[in-house]
């Protein structure tokens, strides 16, 4: 999907609870064996974790021109997915808050496979303000 | 896991090297093929000052995961695990990435026992790179 068709992201008028993208997709070999390489683990069952279902989709819903930086991740493993089968996402706005001033912003998807088996929910904390992060890392720039 | 579990039992310790092809290689496993602060050098310095690229948080999220899929086993592991990281570093090529982690708490839920391990990434410097905890229900 183009950019230009997206919503452009504003912090302020996102909701609590509001709707991101559902979609769906097909776990490949390819797939699989990527993620398995990348994070030099061949058991490694959980590929789902790379695709990042919630901020994919957050990014099938809205142009973020801001970023953010990621603060934290919760995952909660049900099955592992299976090569072949579709998975099923669908992504929401979970929280959002203050915290010493920056604005954060909870995103949340749950994944299900085309057996109805609940594979993994996922939800991510980002910091909206990601150039604060940035002086924090590096405060002589 | 075949045996019960100790209070402060250790987790089986791990140690990743984070390379630029491996992040760029997480990165490719996505379904939507977008520029991010992960893959692009310009974003990262327009959105973070950084000159570096950061690997994504959920590469940690996955080592330790691997770590707590080691200590409980896969059948226990992928099926009622969890993990919850907080990120506290910036992970980038070069680094040496080492999780480790101990239990700290078990507590009886309807389905067996949930076993609390709190988990610790350190880079190669000894800087704590992610804090949080990992979760399991063994009956």
């Amino acid at each position: 999907m183009a950019d230009e068709e997206l919503k452009l992201f504003n912090y302020d008028d996102i909701e609590i609870g509001e709707e991101l993208g559902s979609y769906e997709y097909v776990l490949t070999q390819e797939m699989l064996d990527n993620f398995r390489a990348s994070v030099q683990d061949p058991d490694a069952c959980f590929p789902t974790l790379a695709v990042k279902h919630d901020a994919t989709a957050l990014n099938m819903v809205y142009n973020d021109q801001t970023g953010g930086v990621n603060a934290g991740n919760e995952v909660e493993f049900f099955n592992p997915p299976i090569v072949g089968k579709k998975i099923f996402v669908k992504g929401r706005i979970h929280d959002k808050y203050l915290r010493r001033d920056k604005p954060y912003m909870v995103i949340e998807a749950t994944a299900v496979d085309e057996d109805g088996r609940m594979l993994e929910r996922l939800r991510t904390y980002q910091m909206k303000k990601p150039d604060e992060v940035g002086k924090k890392w590096h405060p002589q720039s | 896991m075949a045996s019960p579990i100790v209070e402060n039992a250790q987790i089986p310790t791990l140690t990743k090297s984070i390379t630029e092809e491996s992040i760029l290689q997480f990165e490719s496993c996505g379904i939507l093929d977008r520029q991010n602060i992960h893959n692009n050098y310009e974003l990262a310095a327009q959105r973070l000052g950084t000159t570096y690229t950061l690997a994504s948080g959920r590469m940690s999220i996955t080592f330790a995961s691997e770590a707590l899929r080691r200590f409980f086993g896969p059948e226990v592991f992928n099926h009622t695990g969890s993990v919850n990281l907080k990120f506290l570093r910036p992970v980038k090529k070069g680094d040496t990435i080492t999780v480790s982690g101990s239990v700290v708490q078990q507590d009886q839920v309807e389905n067996g026992t949930q076993v609390t391990v709190q988990v610790e990434c350190h880079n190669q410097n000894g800087d704590t790179t992610a804090v949080g905890q990992g979760f399991a229900v063994v009956s």
